[in-house]
């Protein structure tokens, strides 16, 4: 984050220093770093680099109500910079005309490093993903289209397309790359954790959190892998369908009846933040969550290998092994990610 | 000197030798550099019946189908010459949708270099990542796509083929309402392409469009080198046959191989025709 901060500020500097004669914005390339502990991108970013106005713009849209039917539900909405881009204590969301979905709103954080998205994996593709909440009925009901045709009302924004994008149009597909580079950027990489595994200033752990640390790579890494803390799987942990729901999870997406009640492993960056937790938010405590892993585990036919050893399922955990773990979990807060002004509205 | 017949008809044959000995079928040569149109035409049908939207046609499922609708998207275009070398049509423009009853049924390539063609590839729907890679902002497919009901919201993606009515079978009671929405979803590419032999040569000369006739087959979705039943596939509340995901759809882009054909080429032409 440090890295790109830098550079977007050293590009501002090239740019007054231009010997124009009249002061033209242009448009300029992102510097985008991969943090050195994490795994590499899992979206190919070179079709659709972020640059600085196509950041801007997509910030802009992020915030913009005008992206729903009724102008008045933004992406920022139900995405708040101040839990991770969660919907703070929302099981599920309210979108438009006050009606409720039937998801948690999941974390917008870093998206690139992400191979599917949504807890059912409704798409796989930074660019296209923003499609399905614009579309769906209960949260924005609208379409690019009509988007399109209300943004080219706005002078602001006829300037912004044509300085992002070298066909200079208000157009559906630049709605969504603009969306796309924001999204590239808005990585989080800067936890306590972070400084700790790079070696960096205020990285110290206490004791409890190393014991943390260690209990998670052997119960809860093989699913939350990598620095990243989600291996991107669609797996069926366990927990038994709402009735009232029955959500089916991957199979809707896929049609495939082993892909019944697996929802994507969801990363646990800043995971402090985003209770409640699961794809239907049915818990409200990091304690709960633990709870359920130890003693709640249902059995199913899809049930996933890793939560069912020889005739025990779950993960035991004593509460002292909780503890640790979740004060392990809290060091996963990233400070600065969720008070970045890079990221919040701008005028 | 005396009339002789047979020197008349030798002189006659001596003429008509010369006269053959032109080049063959082509009356103009390629030249380098230059280019041309060309129309590809999609004749819809049904089992070797014109396809008319509200007509009933029935398969050998024992289904009944009233079609309402079909629409498709063809892309990555590729013109291929005898010899092998092949024109791959710009990527960014090569998305096409067909639709019956937008009247939509003509691919329009423009400045394609002047050759003669015996082959046409394409593909049936969206091969998405690359489709992804490639677009550019000038051709907004996704709004067109969208405009003739060949894309998913709830599951980002194209639909490649939608193909809807009613049917009645003996298996279900009364008419109910079918939705084939074929397409690739994150966990299978359904993507297909297909190689087609043009029967004649087709001649691409600057000012000479060919227009590549093709007939396509909207009965082997269901009905071709796998069966599926739409009584099989019906709802739980027994309303009606949705099939946009899982197996079926993998076995619908086997089908497909089989939906289109050149049925014949018409060549020197400067605008589109419909025969």
């Amino acid at each position: 984050m440090r890295t790109i901060i830098l550079s977007l500020l050293l590009g501002c500097l090239l740019v007054s220093c231009s010997k124009e004669e009249e002061y033209t914005e242009v448009d300029k390339p992102l510097d985008f770093q991969v943090p050195s502990n994490f795994p590499p991108l899992a979206q190919d970013i070179s079709y659709n680099m972020p640059t600085e106005k196509g950041f801007e713009l997509g910030r802009k849209l992020f915030y913009d109500g005008r992206l729903s039917a009724d102008n008045t539900i933004s992406c920022s909405f139900c995405h708040e910079q101040g839990y991770a881009f969660t919907h703070h204590g929302h099981d599920f969301s309210h979108g438009i005309y006050d009606q409720v979905g039937t998801r948690n709103a999941p974390a917008v954080q870093n998206m690139a490093f992400q191979s599917e998205y949504f807890y059912d994996g409704a798409s796989n593709s930074i660019e296209m993903l923003s499609i399905v909440p614009i579309h769906n009925p209960k949260e924005m009901d609208e379409t690019l289209q009509g988007i399109a045709e209300k943004l080219m009302q706005d002078t602001e924004y006829v300037k912004l397309f044509g300085l992002a994008f070298e066909d200079k149009q208000v157009s559906s597909g630049n709605i969504l790359k603009a969306l796309g580079q924001f999204m590239t950027v808005m990585v989080s990489a800067n936890s306590r954790y972070d400084k700790h595994v790079r070696n960096e200033p205020g990285g110290d752990f206490t004791s409890q959190e190393e014991q943390g640390i260690a209990l998670f790579q052997q119960k809860c890494a093989v699913c939350h892998k990598t620095d990243l803390f989600t291996d991107s799987a669609f797996r069926n942990n366990g927990l038994p369908p709402n009735p009232n729901l029955n959500d089916l999870g991957r199979e809707i997406v896929t049609g495939f009846a082993t892909d019944r009640y697996k929802f994507k492993v969801p990363s646990l960056r800043n995971v402090e933040l985003t209770a409640p937790y699961m794809h239907d938010g049915r818990f409200g405590s990091l304690q709960s969550v633990l709870n359920f892993y130890a003693n709640g585990v249902a059995d199913s036919e899809t049930l996933d290998d890793e939560l069912r050893h020889e005739d025990i399922l779950g993960i035991p955990l004593t509460q002292e092994e909780k503890d640790a773990l979740i004060a392990f979990l809290k060091t996963l807060t990233d400070e600065e990610y969720i008070s970045n002004p890079l990221f919040y509205y701008q005028t | 000197m005396k009339f002789q017949l047979k020197n008349t008809i030798a002189i006659l044959a001596l003429t008509f030798l010369f006269v053959s000995c032109s080049s063959d079928d082509d009356s103009s040569s390629v030249t380098e550099g230059t280019s041309g149109d060309v129309e590809l035409y999609f004749d819809n049908g049904v089992n070797g019946d014109a396809l008319i939207l509200g007509n009933t046609y029935t398969n050998s499922n024992g289904e009944s189908l009233t079609i309402n609708r079909l629409n498709y998207i063809i892309s990555n275009v590729v013109l291929i010459k005898e010899d092998g070398t092949e024109y791959t049509y710009p990527k960014e423009e090569s998305y096409f949708v067909i639709s019956a009853e937008g009247n939509l049924l003509t691919a329009h390539l423009e400045n394609v270099p002047a050759g003669d063609y015996t082959q046409l590839k394409f593909g049936i729907g969206v091969d998405e990542q690359r489709y992804l890679q490639g677009e550019t902002a000038q051709q907004s497919f996704w709004d067109l796509a969208t405009e003739y009901s060949l894309t998913w919201t709830w599951s980002t993606g194209y639909r490649f083929i939608n193909f809807e009515g009613t049917y009645t079978s003996s298996e279900v009671d009364g008419e109910k309402t079918f939705q084939v929405h074929q397409g690739s979803n994150t966990a299978t590419d359904n993507y297909r392409e297909v190689t087609l032999l043009l029967p004649t040569t087709a001649r691409v000369r600057e000012g000479e469009m060919p227009n590549i006739h093709l007939k396509t087959d909207a009965n082997v979705i269901l009905d071709g080198v796998n069966k599926i039943k739409l009584a099989d596939n019906i709802n739980e509340a027994q309303t009606a046959t949705a099939i946009m995901g899982g197996e079926n759809l993998i076995t619908i882009a086997e089908n497909t191989l089989n939906m289109f054909v050149v049925d014949h080429v018409h060549n020197g032409g400067h605008s589109s025709h419909q025969d």
